[in-house]
C-alpha cells in the first residue's frame, strides 16, 4: 500500500481497574449498597424476606428497562409502555374471566404486548422523519383507549378465578419467579448489548443514524425488531402485573413509561443515543426498588417518593455534566 | 519600518492542553494587500485565525493593530478594531432574512427600536456593492452556500471591517461561484480593505493573493511574493518534503467492462444516466454541483432507490435496494461527507473501520477484539493514518486523517469490486491529498474499478482515464483524458441549460 512511512499505531487497550471503579457504574453499586443501609435504620423490618415479599409488584416493571435500554440506545424513545401494560394487563384479565386457562392469558398478553411493540416499530420506521416521542404519545392514547373501552363503564375488571394464574407467583424458596425473569434477562441483555455485534449496530445507529445506513447497518430493521422486543417486554410486566394484582383498571400502569426511562437514565443510558449500558440501568433499577420499599415500610407519602426519586435523577444527570466541566477547567489551567 | 502594516503579530504562541498549536509564530498584512495563509489541515492556521479575532487569548507574543500593540480579551474587541472574519461554513441563522443576519448584534436603533427600513436600505446597499442576486428579505437557509458568504461578508462590510478574513471560501463553491468571489474579492481590494485568506486551492492564491505566509506543524515557514514561488517549492514549503508527482496516475492495463449503468433514472434527480467502468480503470464523474452526480452514486449503493434502468456489475444485473445489498456484490461507497455519513466521529478509528465487517469477524455474533483490533491497526497503518492508537477518537484527527480512515473502512471490505469515491479530497490538505491519490492509483493497479466523482478539476483530469461529465441530472458527454480539457468539461457541464429533469 502506498504512502508507507513506517509508522506503527498502537493497538493495546489503555485504562485498567482504576477506571472501572471510579466509573458509574461503580459509583451507583456504592449507591445501593447505601440505600439499603439507609433502609435498614430508617425500618426494623427491612430486610431480605420481607424485601423479596414486597418485590414482584416493582420486578415487573424492571422487565421493561431491558428493551427501554435498547430503544434509548437506539436514539429512539417509546412512552407507550405504560399503556401496553394496562392493555395487556386488561385483555389478559378478560380472557382469563371468560374462563380460559393459564396458557391462553399468557399467550394474550405477550402477544397484544407484542402486537402494540409491532405497531409502534412499524410507524416509527415507515414514517422515519416522525419523532419517536410522539408516534408514542399517540399510541400511548390509542392503546390505554382501547382498554378502557374493553374495561366498559366500570372502568376496572377483577379476576374471578385468581387461581388460574397462580402459577405466575411461585416462588423458589422466598423468591419470587419474575425475580429470575429478571435476573435472565439482564444477563441476556447486558451479554447483547456489549459483547455482540448486534449491540454495537445498536450503538452505531444511536451515536449516528446516517453513518450507519451507510455502512450497511439494517438501521429499520433493527428500530422495528427493538420496538417490538420493549411490546412484548410490556406485556409480560402486564401478565405479571395482573398475577400479583388480580385485575386491571384505568389506572394500571400509569406513569411506568416514565419511570423505567428514570431508572435507565438514572443507570446512565443517554436519551440522545449511543451511550450508556444496562447494567448502570439494572443496578439503578435496584435503587429505586429499594428505596420504594424502604419508604413503604414507614408508610410513608408515595407523592413524597416520586420527589425524591425526581431529584435523584436531576443530580444523576447533573453529576457527569459538572464533574465534565470541572475537568475542562483543571485541563485549561494546567496548560 | 517602511513598510505600512495594518496588522502584524510577533512571536504568538498558542498552547492548548498537551499541543503547541502556534509556537511563536509571526505575520504581517499590509494595507490593502490581500494576503494568503497556506498550510497543511493541523498546522495552526485556523488557531491563528482565531486568535486575529479574539476567540483565543494567545500565551505569549504581541498584536499591533495600526502600529498599536492591542489585545484582544473577546471577539467583540476585534470587532470594534474592524477585523472581521467570513467562516467556511457560515455561522449564519438560517431561519432569519438577510438583513437581520447581516445587523445582528449590531442592529440600527432609535431609542431601543429596531429601524428596520433603515436596515433594510442599508443590507441593499450592501448588497449591491457586492452584486448579489438575492433579496434582503430571504431567508439566510434558502440561499446557496456562495449566497450565505456573501451574507457574511456584507456582514463585515456593515461594520466598517477594515481587515476581513476568509477561511477557505471556496471550499463549498462550484468552479462559477468561485469566480464569484474571485470578483468580491477584487472589489474589495480595489477599495482598499485588507484581506487574509486561507484556502487549500493553488488557484485561489494565484489568482487572488500578492503575498503567501505558509504555516507548517503549528510554525512560521516564511512569507512570499506570490509572483516569485513556483507550485513546487510552496507544496514543498507546506508539507516539509517534495512532492514529486501529485497525480501519480500509474500505467494500468485496462481490463473488461466491470461495470455498467443502463439508463438509470429518478424523478426528479437524475435521468438516463448510463456509463461504464473497466477493471483498473479510474473514470471521472463531474459536474456543476446539484448536477445529480451524487445522486446518481446513492442509488448504485443503495442509500435511495432508483425508479428504473440497470445497475450491472461483471455482466449480472444487480438488484439493489439497501447499502447492504450494494455491498455484498462489492460496490464500495466513500461518502462525501465523512463527518455525517462516513464515521462515527465519537468513535475509536478501529471501530470505525472494522464496522462493516464486524459481523464476519466475529464468532457467532459475539465480538472479537482481538482480531478487530488487528485488523483495524493493519489498515489503519496501511492507508498511513497519523494516529496514535487505534482507540483515538475521530474527532483526534484532521480532515485528510479522517478521510484516511474512511478509505481504510472501504478497503476492509474484501470483496470490493467497485469503489464511488465521492469527493474524496474535499477539505483535505496537499499532503495527504497526494497519499490519497496514490492508494487510489494503487487499487486501480489492482485491478478495481473506480468512480471518482469530483468538483475539483484538476483532479479530475490527474487522475481519470475517462471522463463522465453530468448537467442537470443527465450525462452530457464522456472525454478520453486525452482530449479532456477544463474548458471542454465545463462546456458540457453548463450544456443545455435549458433542459430540465422530468
Amino acid at each position: 500500500m502506498a504512502g508507507k512511512s513506517g509508522r506503527t499505531i498502537s493497538a493495546t487497550p489503555q485504562g485498567g481497574i482504576k477506571e472501572k471503579i471510579f466509573s458509574w457504574e461503580g459509583a451507583l453499586i456504592l449507591l445501593l449498597i447505601a440505600v439499603n443501609i439507609f433502609g435498614a435504620v430508617l425500618s426494623p423490618n427491612y430486610n431480605m424476606t420481607n424485601i423479596l415479599r414486597e418485590s414482584p409488584r416493582y420486578l415487573a416493571e424492571i422487565f421493561m428497562l431491558f428493551g427501554m435500554a435498547f430503544i434509548l440506545v437506539l436514539g429512539d424513545i417509546d412512552i407507550s409502555v405504560g399503556s401496553i401494560v394496562c392493555l395487556t394487563a386488561t385483555m389478559g384479565c378478560l380472557v382469563s374471566n371468560k374462563g380460559m386457562g393459564v396458557g391462553a392469558v399468557i399467550l394474550v398478553c405477550l402477544g397484544v404486548g407484542l402486537l402494540c411493540g409491532m405497531l409502534n416499530g412499524f410507524v416509527a420506521t415507515k414514517f422515519t422523519e416522525l419523532p419517536t416521542m410522539i408516534i408514542t404519545l399517540g399510541t400511548q392514547i390509542i392503546f390505554r383507549g382501547i382498554a378502557e373501552v374493553a374495561l366498559g363503564d366500570g372502568g376496572s375488571a377483577s379476576m374471578t378465578d385468581i387461581q388460574s394464574i397462580g402459577i405466575l407467583r411461585a416462588k423458589v424458596g422466598p423468591v419470587p419467579l419474575s425475580f429470575f425473569i429478571v435476573i435472565i434477562c439482564a444477563i441476556i441483555f447486558i451479554t447483547v448489548l456489549n459483547k455482540t455485534t448486534f449491540g454495537r449496530k445498536l450503538y452505531a445507529i444511536g451515536s449516528n443514524r446516517t453513518t450507519a445506513y451507510y455502512t450497511g447497518i439494517e438501521v429499520q430493521r433493527i428500530r422495528f425488531f427493538s420496538f417490538s422486543m420493549l411490546g412484548f417486554l410490556a406485556g409480560l410486566c402486564g401478565l405479571f402485573l395482573l398475577a400479583s394484582t388480580y385485575g386491571a383498571n384505568t389506572t394500571t400502569g400509569n406513569g411506568f413509561e416514565m419511570e423505567v426511562i428514570a431508572m435507565c437514565v438514572f443507570g446512565g443510558i443517554a436519551t440522545t443515543g449511543g451511550k450508556g449500558n444496562i447494567i448502570g440501568g439494572f443496578i439503578a433499577a435496584f435503587i429505586i426498588v429499594c428505596l420504594r420499599i424502604a419508604f413503604g415500610q414507614i408508610n410513608m407519602n408515595t407523592q413524597l417518593i416520586l420527589v425524591i426519586i425526581g431529584v435523584m435523577l436531576i443530580v444523576s444527570v447533573l453529576i457527569p455534566a459538572v464533574t465534565n466541566a470541572i475537568n475542562s477547567r483543571k485541563k485549561t489551567k494546567k496548560a | 519600518m517602511g513598510e505600512d502594516l495594518i496588522l502584524e503579530l510577533k512571536g504568538i504562541t498558542k498552547i492548548f492542553p498537551g499541543v503547541k498549536a502556534l509556537d511563536n509564530v509571526q505575520f504581517q498584512l499590509r494595507r490593502g494587500e490581500v494576503h494568503a495563509l497556506m498550510g497543511e489541515n493541523g498546522a495552526g492556521k485556523s488557531t491563528f485565525i482565531k486568535t486575529i479575532t479574539g476567540v483565543h487569548q494567545p500565551e505569549e507574543g504581541h498584536i499591533y493593530f495600526n502600529g498599536k500593540e492591542v489585545s484582544f480579551k473577546g471577539t467583540k474587541d476585534a470587532q470594534e478594531l474592524g477585523i472581521a472574519a467570513v467562516y467556511q461554513h457560515p455561522t449564519s441563522y438560517p431561519e432569519l432574512t438577510v438583513t437581520e443576519n447581516i445587523f445582528i448584534g449590531h442592529e440600527i436603533m432609535k431609542g431601543g427600536i429596531i429601524q428596520w427600513n433603515e436596515m433594510n436600505k442599508e443590507a441593499e446597499k450592501l448588497l449591491g456593492r457586492l452584486h448579489a442576486n438575492f433579496k434582503v428579505t430571504d431567508e439566510v437557509g434558502a440561499l446557496t452556500i456562495a449566497q450565505q458568504q456573501m451574507v457574511e461578508i456584507a456582514k463585515a462590510l456593515s461594520t466598517n471591517a477594515q481587515v476581513i478574513l476568509l477561511d477557505e471560501p471556496t471550499a463549498a463553491l462550484t468552479a462559477n461561484e468561485s469566480q464569484e468571489l474571485y470578483r468580491i474579492v477584487d472589489e474589495l481590494h480595489e477599495e482598499g480593505v485588507s484581506i487574509i485568506f486561507i484556502s487549500h486551492r493553488m488557484e485561489d492564491m494565484y489568482r487572488l493573493a500578492q503575498r503567501v505566509t505558509v504555516f507548517r506543524d503549528s510554525q512560521y515557514i516564511g512569507t512570499y511574493d506570490v509572483d516569485g514561488i513556483t507550485e513546487p517549492e510552496l507544496i514543498k514549503y507546506m508539507v516539509g518534503r517534495e512532492i514529486t508527482d501529485m497525480y501519480p496516475k500509474p500505467e494500468v492495463e485496462i481490463g473488461e467492462e466491470l461495470f455498467r449503468l443502463d439508463n438509470l433514472s429518478k424523478m426528479g434527480f437524475f435521468k438516463d444516466v448510463s456509463l461504464n467502468v473497466h477493471a483498473g480503470e479510474i473514470v471521472g464523474l463531474t459536474g456543476l454541483v446539484g448536477a445529480g452526480r451524487t445522486e446518481t452514486m446513492e442509488a448504485v449503493c443503495g442509500i435511495t432507490k432508483a425508479d428504473s434502468g440497470k445497475i450491472i456489475l461483471e455482466g449480472k444485473e444487480l438488484n439493489i435496494r439497501r447499502p447492504k445489498d450494494a455491498m455484498k456484490a462489492g460496490i464500495i461507497l466513500l461518502p462525501e461527507d465523512r463527518q455525517k455519513q462516513g464515521l462515527i466521529m465519537n468513535w475509536g478509528l478501529g471501530t470505525n473501520v472494522i464496522l462493516p465487517i464486524q459481523d464476519e469477524l466475529a464468532n457467532n455474533g459475539f465480538i472479537n477484539n482481538k482480531k478487530e483490533w488487528e485488523i483495524g491497526k493493519q489498515y489503519l497503518e496501511d492507508v498511513d493514518t497519523k494516529a496514535v492508537t487505534i482507540f483515538d477518537p475521530a474527532t483526534s484527527l484532521s480532515g485528510g486523517n479522517q478521510q484516511k480512515v474512511v478509505v481504510a473502512k472501504a478497503l476492509v471490505q474484501k470483496n470490493m469490486k467497485l469503489v464511488i469515491m465521492d469527493e474524496p479530497t474535499k477539505g483535505v490538505d496537499v499532503g495527504a491529498k497526494a497519499e490519497i491519490y496514490a492508494i487510489m492509483g494503487d487499487l486501480a493497479k489492482q485491478g478495481y474499478g473506480i468512480i471518482l466523482v469530483s468538483s475539483e478539476m484538476a483532479e479530475v483530469l490527474g487522475m481519470s482515464d475517462r471522463i463522465y461529465v453530468m448537467c442537470k441530472g443527465r450525462v452530457t458527454g464522456c472525454l478520453d483524458v486525452e482530449d479532456a480539457s477544463q474548458e471542454k468539461i465545463l462546456e458540457l457541464a453548463m450544456e443545455q441549460s435549458g433542459k430540465e429533469v422530468e
